[in-house]
């Protein structure tokens, strides 16, 4: 009697902890999805000025806002440098997508491993209950 | 950002049926929450449209103004100082990411006129968007509703 009960308890705080495992997971998947959405939206703004910058003549006056200063820039030194910014984010982009589909899985087999254990308590209860 | 759970669109009325009380809720759910997000989306949507116009009516009525006009200048929005106007032609638009490109007023005015034409685009695609996800969320409503009410007179 006292075994299978110091197995319940073993099996419930296996399952606590599965538990917080799943909820760190969940909260990183939010957390990323934020960043991501983050990066998106800025990813979209750079997208807008690179269609822009490529619009204008080459003889354009270009300023970049540093601070509280505008600076006159070169039209190709910042064509370049928002070109480098959107490679750089795209990558960010596709390293979050990879992150996130690794978590989405681990937090899958997560769910999995808390159904398993679930059912070894109720199936280790239903034996008492007959006992 | 709809378009990352686009997999929930394919969602038919006849799944809907078959699908348990449970998911069905989250189906609810889920669709209320995209009805809302996206709504937001329009408004930002609307209220970028509304700053938008005002800019183009300003650069508007700037382009009337003679050079050397005299004016005053809000410092702030309770401070004032005179001012003359020096030159009307040349406007510094900001294109976003902290870059601004000198444009005279023509090519300033196309720009607000082409940002506004992109905006109502978009608005209008999203529009679509919105309105099928209210459908899929009013269905999944509805028959949730149905699944209740066979249930509840058995108890």
């Amino acid at each position: 009697m006292s075994s299978s009960s110091t197995a319940l308890r073993e099996l419930q705080r296996d399952l606590e902890n599965k538990a917080n495992d799943l909820s760190k997971l969940q909260k990183d998947i939010a957390k990323n999805h934020q960043v991501k959405k983050k990066y998106t939206i800025q990813l979209g703004e750079n997208e807008l000025v690179l269609k822009e910058l490529d619009l204008l003549n080459e003889d354009a006056n270009v300023y970049k806002l540093i601070g509280p200063v505008l600076v006159k820039q070169d039209l190709a030194e910042a064509n370049a440098n928002v070109r480098k910014r959107i490679e750089y984010i795209s990558a960010e982009l596709k390293r979050l997508d990879a992150s996130l589909q690794d978590l989405e899985e681990k937090q899958y087999s997560k769910r999995e491993a808390i159904l398993k254990v679930q059912q070894r308590i109720q199936s280790h209860q239903a034996g008492k209950a007959k006992a | 950002m709809a378009s990352s759970r686009g997999g929930q669109q394919v969602m038919r009325m006849g799944d809907m049926e078959k699908m348990s009380l449970e998911q069905l809720k989250a189906v609810k759910e889920q669709a209320d929450v995209d009805v809302n997000l996206l709504q937001d989306s329009l408004n930002n949507i609307r209220t970028a449209t509304a700053r938008l116009e005002i800019a183009s009516t300003s650069l508007h009525d700037l382009s009337l103004r003679p050079q050397g006009k005299k004016m005053l200048v809000p410092l702030t929005a309770s401070l004032y100082v005179p001012g003359t106007l020096d030159d009307a032609d040349k406007v510094l638009v900001d294109i976003g990411t902290g870059y601004f490109v000198e444009k005279t007023m023509a090519e300033g005015k196309d720009y607000c006129e082409r940002k506004i034409n992109l905006l109502k685009s978009n608005f209008d695609q999203l529009v679509e968007v919105a309105s099928k996800k209210k459908t899929l969320a009013d269905e999944a409503g509805v028959i949730l509703q149905a699944k209740l009410k066979q249930l509840s007179p058995s108890n």
